[in-house]
């Protein structure tokens, strides 16, 4: 019962390489030695500088938000037993990215820095909620509702920017929604983190309760789980992670979808131990489509959430294709 | 003098004029730097409406000239409620525009984007001839003339490197108005790339890039923006502390005479630069 | 010594009484099987009795104490709930799908204890599935699917076992083990309530059979006194003659009631 180690060392590992890598490449070509020397001394060249307040940054917040993607993709497949669950397809990222777009182009985040990721969280969770209450009852329910919650907030959305003292600001606000990690600091690190680790280690509790789901709801309740607290926490924990998370990099989706189920083969399909190695999957997962973003030059920058989109929907029609196959 | 004559002809007669010399009295703007350019041109009362973007430009370059303007969002309800008698519209004005412009038989002079100080001369005259004030556009060009021979006269203490950056999207090159001020300026830009008016610039080819300056179009209130925020990361800022130069975003945005002013202005503030820059 | 107790348990659904006022005293060290037509309303009693479902009136006790103040994981450690037709969501192994049974002994992190792994063999053992221990449950046949859902409940050592026809879809031979070690556990001092509709095997190993008809209790007591003919008639409508004694009754279903 021990073999859960090597998946987890393997994602581990394939974390590590990918953030030696982006901390190696990038527009601005630095041999190695350059780096190193930069990470160790920064204030004394353009390369420490730019390893240590550019890349530095940027990986470790891609680190901060692939983790919070891929375990809150883990905990909800596990919680809704549902292979399709993810935060952006039930809503979750929509919901943040309102609660961002409103702190930002009102003047929130001026006058009160953290407002956006506080509104970010919020967004998601009050999206989350609503996802959770109207879509019981199956797999295409929840989906239904997160599509319907996805649409509700999109069109408030685009009614907050209506209303935007800006008027350049739906047209920012598209790009912006693709999501990014370029031009972000250590300032914004510093304002989302706490509440990422929070919703992370939140999440990162709930390996006996998705355990005991695998039973089924009734079994899992005769086991001792009490499942309106599993949905709480659960809801807290993905609200917390992927709300802060989106309030500053703007909507990435399919991570949360394809890293637990690349994982799950390797764990003998069971949920509590697709968690930690979702968490650094999804982390890895990022990271390279952040650094496919920064090699491939263009003339307008190619947005994250592009790229991650642009794998993530064959893989998920791929899924629907595969469970329309094994399932009623 | 050809471009004016040029645009009279372009000039379609309002039908129920008598004659062709009357001046417009209720001139309907639809194209923010056409608001601009009327605004500087002609008297409150003989303007129909501006846009709704007028604001914010008329504000930074001449306070309260647009206060008690009629606003219009360029619909076609606009121009049936204002029934204008001359209708200034950009480059690209819709076909609908134009129909109901044709039926209520007001001419439309499309006003093209001005990216050197040539085309906004053409701008002026253009205008100017359209809206029946020709010596007023004249003086206007005088003016900016004047600016730009000052800026030719006197060459800029040293060549600085500069670029205009507000967030990394899309960083104006050569052929762009920016691009036009920031060479007569006698600054050289470091975002000119041979084909490209925009480019994409991250933060790690600026620093590396080491301009001398950064410029940043900011100069009105700034109303809250993602752009906003981004064009702050805390590398420049402390980097580029004591180095940063502000614009005035619209004399950047559309052609006007006051764009060689910020010329003007952006030389008088590179001058005044510190000699070293504090880190390598 | 374990005793459960039902005091007047009345269960409502849009309007319909499902249970009506049904109380009972059970106690370790005995088998009782649930019987009742279709509807009688089995499977609540079972919810109920296991403190998953709350009545509208009456109260469960669960040696004195109402089971719903008992601290769930408490309970979850007394008490294993077989609801009808389990399944399983993923396709984890055999082995795994067992040792979710020793949830409540877990610790929150980390894997199975060391400890643990003779109950795990002894339970898939005892159960007949050594050979797919490491199978996906998913590819498990009805009956090995049963069977596995049974040792996820027995490994956990419960004091009380609540099952709603964990016999559904295995052939004889497995019903009959199935039976024997349901019959052994009370033998052990535990309490069995199972749900079962094959009566014969019921009056064979059941040490109390207790009766629904329409929601009410309509028999409770010790085996050979309850089941007859007269309450079979009652409960399920049909002529029924029951012959034989111990283990070698035999339950017959001649025909339905006038």
């Amino acid at each position: 019962m021990t073999s859960s180690r090597l998946p987890t060392a393997i994602a581990f590992l394939i974390l590590l390489l990918a953030v030696v890598a982006s901390l190696f490449l990038g527009r601005v070509n630095m041999s190695p030695v350059e780096v190193i020397q930069g990470l160790l001394a920064p204030d004394k060249s353009l390369a420490g500088l730019v390893v240590t307040e550019l890349r530095l940054p940027r990986a470790v917040l891609a680190i901060l938000v692939g983790a919070s993607l891929g375990l809150s993709g883990a905990v909800l497949q596990g919680l809704l037993r549902n292979p399709l669950a993810e935060p952006g397809l039930l809503g979750v990222s929509n919901g943040a990215a309102l609660g961002a777009v409103l702190s930002i182009y009102f003047g929130l985040s001026q006058a009160f820095p953290l407002a956006t990721p506080l509104l970010g969280l919020a967004g998601a969770v009050g999206a989350g909620a609503m996802t959770f209450a109207f879509g019981r009852g199956g797999t295409l329910s929840l989906i239904l509702a997160g599509s319907a919650v996805s649409g509700l907030t999109l069109a408030f959305l685009a009614l907050a920017l209506n209303f935007a003292p800006n008027p350049y600001a739906a047209y920012e606000m598209n790009i912006w929604m693709l999501g990014t990690l370029s031009e972000k600091s250590w300032d914004h690190i510093a304002l989302a983190a706490p509440f990422i680790v929070l919703g992370l280690a939140i999440l990162a509790t709930m390996g006996r309760a998705v355990d005991a789901l695998t039973l089924g709801e009734v079994q899992a309740r005769s086991l001792g789980i009490n499942l309106d607290r599993t949905r709480v926490l659960t809801l807290l924990g993905v609200g917390l992670s992927v709300g802060a998370a989106t309030s500053v990099t703007g909507s990435i989706g399919f991570i949360g979808l394809v890293a637990p189920h690349l994982v799950r083969p390797f764990v003998g399909h069971q949920p509590s131990r697709t968690l930690l190695p979702s968490a650094l999957l999804g982390a890895a997962l990022l990271i390279c489509a952040d650094i496919v973003t920064r090699l491939l030059t263009t003339q307008n920058e190619l947005r994250l959430g592009v790229v991650t989109s642009l794998i993530g929907a064959p893989f998920f029609f791929w899924l629907v294709l595969r469970l329309r196959r094994t399932a009623p | 003098m050809g471009v004016a004559a040029a645009a009279m002809l372009a000039f379609q007669p309002v039908a129920a004029a008598p004659s062709g010399s009357a001046k417009p009295e209720r001139i309907l703007s639809m194209n923010l730097c056409a608001d601009m350019l009327l605004l500087e041109l002609v008297p409150k009362a003989r303007i129909a409406a501006v846009t709704y973007l007028a604001q914010d430009g008329a504000e930074a370059l001449f306070p309260g000239a647009d206060v008690g303007i009629a606003i219009n969002h360029g619909t076609a309800e606009d121009i049936i409620n204002l029934k204008p008698d001359l209708i200034l519209a950009g480059a690209f004005s819709t076909s609908m525009t134009r129909r109901l412009a044709k039926a209520i038989g007001a001419p439309i002079v499309e006003v093209p984007d001005a990216v050197s100080f040539a085309d906004i001369r053409r701008n002026l005259r253009q205008v100017g001839a359209a809206v029946g004030e020709p010596a007023r556009a004249e003086a206007l060009v005088a003016q900016m003339d004047a600016d730009l021979a000052t800026l030719a006269a006197l060459p800029p203490r040293r060549p600085v490197r500069v670029i205009a950056w507000s967030g990394g999207d899309s960083v104006p090159g050569r052929e762009t108005l920016s691009g036009h001020i920031i060479a007569a300026a006698g600054a050289v830009n470091i975002a000119a790339r041979p084909g490209q008016t925009y480019s994409a610039i991250d933060v790690e080819e600026l620093l590396a890039a080491r301009p001398d300056a950064l410029l940043y179009g900011g100069g009105g209130p700034l109303k809250p923006s993602v752009r906003g925020e981004e064009g702050q990361h805390r590398v420049l800022r402390r980097l580029y502390a004591g180095r940063r130069i502000v614009y005035s975003d619209i004399a950047h945005t559309c052609g006007l005479p006051q764009s060689a002013r910020s010329a003007l202005d952006l030389r008088r503030a590179l001058d005044a630069l510190p000699q070293q820059r504090a880190a390598q | 010594m374990t005793r459960l107790a039902a005091q007047g348990i009345t269960v409502e659904r849009g309007g319909r009484a499902i249970l009506n006022d049904v109380s009972l005293e059970l106690e370790a060290g005995t088998f009782v099987a649930l019987v009742g037509a279709n509807g009688a309303g089995k499977s609540t009693l079972l919810s109920v009795l296991a403190g998953l479902l709350k009545p509208e009136r009456g109260e469960v006790l669960l040696d004195g104490a109402v089971i719903s103040a008992v601290d769930p994981r408490d309970l979850a450690r007394r008490r294993a709930y077989l609801p009808q037709n389990p399944r399983a969501e993923w396709p984890i192994s055999v082995e795994r799908l067992v040792a979710l049974g020793l949830t409540p002994q877990l610790p929150a992190f980390g894997g199975l204890p060391g400890g643990f792994e003779p109950r795990l063999t002894n339970a898939i053992a005892a159960c007949d599935l050594l050979a797919q221990r490491l199978q996906p449950a998913t590819t498990l046949s009805g009956g090995e699917l049963a069977r596995a859902m049974l040792a996820r409940a027995l490994v956990g050592d419960p004091e009380i076992l609540i099952a709603d026809e964990p016999m559904t879809g295995l052939d004889p031979r497995h019903a009959m083990d199935s039976v024997a070690r349901l019959q052994a556990l009370a033998g052990q001092g535990r309490l069995v309530i199972a749900a079962v509709h094959d009566l014969t095997l019921a009056a064979r190993s059941a040490t109390h059979v207790m009766a629904l008809r329409e929601g009410r209790l309509a028999a409770f007591g010790p085996t050979a006194e309850v089941l007859t003919p007269d309450l079979l008639r009652r409960v399920f409508d049909v002529e029924a003659q029951v012959t034989g004694v111990g283990h070698k009754t035999v339950v017959d279903f001649l025909a339905p009631s006038v």
